[in-house]
């Protein structure tokens, strides 16, 4: 629509909610009027300390049809993320309180108010700032005071739009609801005019509200999260992560062996180099390695923090083999010859059913001489 | 080198094929289809007599009369004649009368695969008609292209092709010329005279106009849709029921205009068929009705009673081929076969066109998406076809608005044909619901199949993890619509390419590039941010990340900007090399090609597969097969896991319900049959192998039947290695004499180290000193590669001389000595041209060939092909060379030299050339298939013509290892593999080619994997029995093995020819070896 804007302006408001949430970090985002998803993506790329993020919206169609591609890539698997990350995609009004609502650092509103109609705004307002009450709200809308700017606009920007504020009309609503619900405001926008000849401010505005500190704040925060009664919950997906101890406990022990098994081949092949940890030695057909080998690792020492929960972690684990002492990794050496599949042939099995005579068979007069040539050949195709 | 362990290894873990989007996939088979109508494919659909519209279809080739002609059917059957095609087509607009006349004239082609076609407006006297000309008619010069013929609306301009001012001479001429000819008349006049009822002349195929571009004011010629372009593959006129070549929507696609009307399709056109998925074939052959068949009845197609002029009906399908044999035992078999049940009645195949033109696909795709009330939701749409599972008017005209410049679109919805539920049409959109199928159901996308990452098992100490999958698709077999489901397995890791670069930097630092390369190049790699599988063709060691690209957008950025942008990925390492993939050249559908290279970051992407070093490390391979290779117990067990998913998952059940798909729970159940036990013959002995078919009991004590004696051979081994030598003469010449075998002791040479200079250099002087030298036995400690191809280069192409490779750790167990002594010494007689065992072969003058190709996964150097060819009646002579392939090179120049020199050597032996040639083809893909019928066939054909008056009867197998079809045997409620020798050759074959499933080799481990043959040719007449009978024998003879093996003989001569010659000579290796088994 606004060719005007480079990057699009779609794209800057997207943009102004990453750098919010690269800012202040929230952990749980929600996304009202969540459409395409195409916010929700972009969050999941660069919401860097996200848990949580969850998209509402009242048409399920095209979150439908997006909604696959929020599952995690082989590569989650591969390379686990550190922090957790789940992701929910809910049909519902957003003029409707659910629990499930409740509890969000952020709420985002992106272009989101102006399909209401200014009675379901009413609802709306009383719903997001007094049910759901999270932590801050984005809401950006049309500025109605923009348009005249907007080459060959008639009417609203869009056919589905139920009114286009001006800025001050805006600026009062959200005001409003500050005063009835604990919120501060701050305004701002995207799209502004590169030469501002007029004052007309930005082409979206943005409203970002801030809950009031208040006593029941903190409640609200660590509340667990209620099943949604009214919504529907489309899909959801929890992330492979390192915050599942499973999960870590499980690359802990792939990067142990691992580095175990190297340090073991760099010894066998004597080209281990004393650093600070012991050399590793040999009992019966297997070479011990020092747990402070394995710990020099840097990918063991990412994943545990401290050598006490190094060694807490290994101990007890089945698939690590640890020495009575405790101090080092067993590592069978494993050059011996396995075990041919053949079985010895000798003496067992059954008896060669030695034939006197091959039957003698001639193909010859049994293929049909008088057809086509090409009967199995070239016809079929 | 001798090695006793044969890995029957899955082919999961080297799946190179690069992730292909669905829509891509669709919008390529879709749109290579031939036999759809290439612009209103059953033309006489919505002409009204009244108007005079009326298209005509006929065959060149056909005699005139044919019975044909006057059924509904010509298009198909145009679609279908080879060599050369007619469309005509009359168009009568009702008040001005002008007439067009169009043909498609498919060339008869002769390149193998390519289909031309032209869409010519001809001028000239149609004799056999009565027409007296055709002439192409503008209505208006200015006047906007409007959807032409529309019958809906008698008052809009007629469905003529407009022609641009510069034509309008011509115009007016032929629009006398068509006064002339009363148009009512004698077209009346016409289709009594053929015969045809009035009523049926709609069929068959008009012009129809198109889309024209004039309307947006391009100084091109006028767009006269009419381009009737039929495939045609061009390969003779037995072919009566293919009509392959395929079309794409026009641009570009000129349909020649002759004389002087400039005509220019948007029409569809054949385009190479050499790059055609077999899939189009088959479905073109799929679909063509039979020629004599009576005429199909035709339902009441106008719901809401209006004339039916030209009844749509659905497809009648092709008889199926005669490929089941007899002979053998009935065994019951499962398969990894679904059948799928459709619920819907038909499905629906619409053609679309927008007018004015809309170019961009995005674009039609979403004003298709506009007008979802009237389409419903389910729509499998390329940008011009559509398939619906409703059924719509006839004619369907929509509007939509352009959004970029606001003009309206004409959107016409015209039905083209009504096809069963089951056809091969609808595969691909099928096929794109299963991939949504596998999504809902949470699989991970990795290559083409799909894997469960939640049930990986991991191999720590080798930073590996496999993943349990499947390799789904729709199929439609002998035996219908079925979902094939195989059990993969996916190894990834957890390095990431950069990982794995340091790594070897640690342990390589000088030769670090070197090594990168050697280790990299031809692996495959998953990217980390968006899940696709790219195959390193080459690393850029000049570029890091900050260097920059360009965007779809033409502006500029760097690597690291984009994944910071895009991803909110922050790269570590600012000093990486850049990796290089260079796609496959190939045209989307739009016709733009995909050309240059794609650069990722080594950080950014995961090793897939076993890299080489693990795969020759015995003890992860051994871990790897363990949890890869399971058996039929464990492989129906997730095969009905899948399937009561499929079925339990509401969300999967919904996706596939929108095109009324079933998928039932149960596998197939059949009957398979044991083909009849083969007699092993030895020297003086014969016998029945035992049940599991192999026999190293029974040749180690029986002679062989001919041993060459061993007088004059040479060891030469590492002073290490002396005992182990020693140990091993000794065996030797204790187990030599039940085989037949008479040895001399040999010279041992004793060498100072083991570097490979020593061993050539005292192997170079034993040669020169003693040149009557029959063998050189060399023995090698450790894994040494270099060490070996030096050896076999010396022994193979320099001083040609059988040689035999001995790991020192195949002799180090006393246990064992004896039975790898044995098995050494079998293997050495091969190599000197003896010949260990035979079956009983009842044709006579027969050749057997063998050929299969070998590919460096680096591409670095060129293919090899090895050729294998039996020189005597027992086929226990061989003939072998090989020839080196450049990419894209065709193999038959090789490939001749090869064949002429066997026929030579054959004469030389027997003093007659062989009555009966027997191919078996292995290395060819499944896409190659009609490159190899059509062109190579012939070109082996026109081999024999260098001698005179020989024509000798030629059978033409092409051997497929790589299938995903299982067979399970059920004894009790174990389930197994079927014995060997088992073979299954309906419900599950293919519907089009002459083919079966043979399993001649025994499982041990895993499943019964039977392999593919598909009989080509086959001039000798051959029966299935034959056929099937003489594959299972020829799965005995390889010497190497004693026991069946998965594939004939001489293919795997042929591919272990191949091997060594592309892995360690990469030379032709030396002609006088060409008549002994030196290779194996």
């Amino acid at each position: 629509m606004c060719p005007l804007f480079s990057p699009p302006l779609f794209m800057q408001r997207y943009q102004f909610v990453v750098d919010f949430v690269q800012k202040y970090e929230p952990k749980k985002v929600l996304d009202l009027g969540c459409a395409e998803c195409r916010l929700l993506e972009k969050l999941k790329y660069h919401g860097n300390g996200v848990e949580l993020l969850v998209g509402v919206d009242k048409d399920s169609s095209a979150m439908r049809t997006r909604m696959y591609s929020f599952a995690p890539l082989s590569s989650d698997y591969l390379q686990p993320r550190t922090g957790p990350l789940a992701i929910e995609l809910y049909e519902g009004s957003v003029t409707q309180p659910d629990p499930s609502t409740c509890g969000f650092d952020l709420v985002t509103c992106i272009e989101l108010i102006e399909h209401l109609h200014l009675e379901e705004v009413e609802m709306f307002s009383e719903v997001l700032f007094g049910f759901m009450a999270p932590s801050a709200v984005i809401v950006s809308t049309p500025n109605a005071d923009y348009n005249p700017l907007l080459p060959g606009l008639v009417g609203f920007r869009h056919p589905d739009h139920k009114f286009e504020w001006s800025r001050e009309q805006f600026q009062l609503w959200a005001l409003r609801q500050c005063e009835v619900f604990g919120y501060t405001v701050n305004f701002t926008g995207v799209g502004a005019l590169a030469e501002p000849h007029t004052d007309v401010g930005f082409c979206s505005q943005i409203a970002v509200f801030n809950q009031d500190p208040s006593p029941q704040d903190s409640a609200v925060q660590y509340r667990s999260r209620e099943e949604p009664t009214v919504y529907r919950l489309l899909y959801s997906v929890v992330y492979p992560s390192l915050s599942d101890n499973n999960i870590l406990q499980k690359t802990l022990v792939n990067e142990v062996l691992c580095r175990a098994e190297l340090v073991k081949q760099s010894w066998l092949s004597g080209k281990w180099v004393a650093k600070t940890a012991p050399e590793p030695y040999m009992t019966g057909s297997s070479v011990c390695v020092s747990l402070l080998d394995v710990w020099s690792c840097p990918r063991v020492r990412s994943l545990c923090g401290t050598l006490r929960r190094f060694t807490e972690a290994l101990v007890g684990e089945s698939r690590v083999v640890l020495t009575p002492g405790r101090e080092a990794v067993i590592i069978p050496v494993d050059d011996e010859e396995e075990e041919e599949e053949e079985e010895d042939e000798d003496g067992q099995g059954t008896e060669t059913r030695w034939t006197a005579s091959v039957t003698t068979e001639d193909w010859d007069v049994e293929i049909p001489h008088n057809l086509d040539s090409n009967l199995h050949g070239a016809k079929h195709g | 080198m001798y090695r006793t362990r044969h890995w029957h290894r899955r082919q999961n873990d080297e799946e190179v094929h690069v992730f292909r989007c669905a829509q891509q996939l669709l919008d390529r088979t879709e749109n290579m289809d031939p036999n759809k109508p290439p612009f209103f494919g059953t033309p006489g659909a919505v002409h009204k007599p009244e108007e005079a519209l009326i298209g005509r279809g006929r065959s060149l080739l056909l005699p005139p009369g044919d019975a044909s002609f006057g059924r509904g059917r010509g298009f198909e059957l145009m679609a279908s004649a080879p060599g050369g095609q007619f469309g005509r087509g009359l168009i009568y607009p009702g008040s001005e009368p002008s007439t067009g006349l169009a043909r498609g004239l498919p060339l008869p082609s002769d390149d193998g695969g390519m289909g031309r076609a032209r869409g010519l407006f001809l001028q000239a006297v149609q004799p056999s008609v009565g027409l007296g000309r055709a002439a192409l008619l503008h209505v208006e010069p200015s006047v906007m292209p409007t959807p032409l013929a529309q019958p809906a609306k008698p008052d809009s301009p007629q469905g003529m092709p407009s022609l641009q001012a510069e034509e309008e001479e011509m115009a007016k001429k032929s629009q006398e010329e068509v006064a002339v000819t009363t148009p009512g008349s004698s077209l009346v006049s016409m289709f009594r005279g053929m015969g045809i009822e009035s009523s049926r002349t709609t069929w068959g195929r008009g012009i129809m106009p198109g889309v024209s571009r004039g309307a947006r004011g391009e100084p091109v010629t006028p767009q006269v849709g009419v381009s009737s372009a039929i495939g045609s593959e061009g390969d003779g006129p037995v072919k009566e029921e293919m009509g392959r070549g395929s079309s794409w929507l026009g641009q570009g696609l000129v349909g020649a205009g002759r004389a002087t009307v400039p005509t220019m399709g948007i029409g569809r056109g054949p385009t190479s068929s050499s790059m055609l998925p077999p899939g189009p074939a088959a479905i073109s052959a799929g679909l063509s009705p039979p020629l004599t068949g009576s005429p199909p009845k035709e339902p009441p197609m106008h719901p809401e009673g209006s004339p039916p002029k030209a009844p749509l009906q659905m497809e009648a399908s092709r008889e199926p081929l005669q490929k089941a044999g007899t002979k053998g035992n009935p065994v019951r078999v499962g398969s990894n076969y679904i059948a799928i049940g459709c619920k819907n009645d038909a499905v629906y195949q619409y053609h679309v066109t927008f007018t004015p033109n809309v170019e961009s696909m995005g674009m039609r795709f979403g004003m298709m998406k506009d007008h979802r009330s009237i389409t419903g939701d389910v729509i499998a749409f390329d940008g011009s076809i559509l398939y619906l599972p409703v059924r719509l008017n006839e004619v369907v005209q929509l509007k939509s608005e352009r959004k970029t410049d606001g003009q309206e679109i004409d959107i016409k919805i015209q039905m083209t044909k009504i096809i069963p539920p089951s056809s091969d049409l609808c595969l691909p959109f099928y096929n794109v619901v299963l991939r949504r199928v596998m999504k809902i159901l949470g699989l991970k996308l990795v290559g083409r199949n799909h894997f469960d990452p939640t049930c990986a098992v991991i191999l720590g100490k080798h930073r590996l993890q496999v993943w349990p999958g499947y390799a789904t698709c729709f199929k439609r077999t002998d035996g219908g619509l079925y979902l094939s489901v195989d059990v993969t397995h996916k190894v990834l890791r957890n390095d990431s390419v950069l990982d794995v670069m340091h790594a070897i930097h640690q342990q390589s630092r000088e030769s670090f590039q070197e090594v990168c390369t050697k280790e990299l190049i031809g692996s495959i790699v998953i990217t980390r941010y968006n899940n696709r599988t790219y195959r390193i063709d080459d690393i850029e060691w000049s570029k890091s990340p900050r260097d920059t690209f360009t965007l779809e957008d033409g502006t500029q950025t760097t690597f690291l900007d984009y994944y910071s942008k895009n991803y909110g990925i922050t790269i570590k390492e600012q000093d990486q090399p850049l990796l290089m993939h260079r796609p496959k050249e190939r045209a989307k559908p739009r016709g733009k090609v995909i050309t240059g290279e794609i650069l990722l970051l080594p950080e950014l992407a995961f090793m897939t597969g076993i890299p080489d070093k693990m795969r020759k490390d015995f003890h992860v391979m051994k871990d790897l097969t363990q949890h890869i290779n399971v058996g039929g117990e464990q492989h129906t067990q997730s095969l009905k896991q899948l399937l009561i998913k499929m079925n339990t998952i509401p969300e999967a059940q919904t996706e596939l319900g929108r095109w009324g798909l079933e998928i039932t729970t149960d596998i197939l159940m059949t009957q398979a049959r044991t083909l009849p036990q083969e007699t092993i013959c030895l020297q003086r002995a014969s016998f029945q192998p035992a049940p599991d078919a192999s026999w190293s009991r029974e040749v180690t004590r029986e002679a062989s039947i001919s041993c060459v004696p061993l007088n004059c051979w040479a060891i030469f081994y590492p002073r290490r290695a002396a005992d182990q030598v020693e140990e091993l003469v000794s065996t030797f010449g204790k187990v030599a004499a039940p085989m037949g075998l008479r040895l001399n002791r040999p010279t041992r040479v004793e060498l100072r180290d083991d570097r490979t200079e020593t061993y050539i250099k005292s192997i170079h002087s034993q040669l020169t000193s003693d040149p009557n030298l029959q063998l050189v036995i060399c023995i090698i400690t450790g894994n040494k590669d270099d060490l070996y191809n030096a050896i076999k280069k010396l022994c193979c192409v320099q001083s040609p001389v059988p040689s035999q490779a001995i790991n020192a750790r195949t002799i180090s167990q006393p246990q064992k000595l004896r039975s790898v002594a044995q098995k050494i010494l079998l293997q050495m007689n091969c190599k000197l041209g003896g010949e260990l065992w035979s079956v009983n072969i009842p044709l006579k003058q027969l050749m057997v060939i063998g050929v299969d190709v070998h590919h460096d996964t680096s591409k670095k150097c060129r293919s090899v092909m090895g050729f294998v060819a039996s020189l005597n009646s027992t086929l226990t002579r061989w003939y072998s060379r090989v020839f080196f392939q450049m990419p894209n090179e065709e193999i038959i120049v090789g490939f001749r030299a090869c064949l002429l020199g066997a026929l030579q050597k054959y004469h030389e032996l027997n003093r007659s050339f062989p009555e009966k040639i027997v191919i078996y083809r292995d290395g060819v893909s499944e896409g190659q298939l009609k490159t190899v019928e059509h062109y190579e066939i012939p070109q082996i054909l026109k081999c024999f013509e260098t001698y005179q008056n020989y024509e000798p009867k030629l059978v033409f197998i092409v051997v497929q290892k790589r299938v995903s079809t299982t067979m399970y045997s059920f004894s009790g409620d174990r389930i197994g593999a079927p014995p060997p020798g088992t073979v299954l050759d309906h419900t599950v074959t293919s519907r089009d080619l002459m083919d079966f499933y043979l399993m001649a080799h025994s499982i041990r481990q895993g499943c019964g994997l039977p392999t593919h043959y598909i009989s080509l040719y086959n001039t000798a007449n051959l029966t299935p029995d034959h056929l099937q009978r003489l594959t299972f024998k020829m799965c005995h003879l390889y010497w190497n093995w004693p026991g069946t093996i998965r594939v004939p003989a001489p293919c795997k001569y042929a591919h272990k020819l191949a091997f060594l010659t592309g892995q360690s000579l990469h030379s032709e290796p030396a002609i006088n070896l060409a008549d002994k088994l030196f290779f194996l």
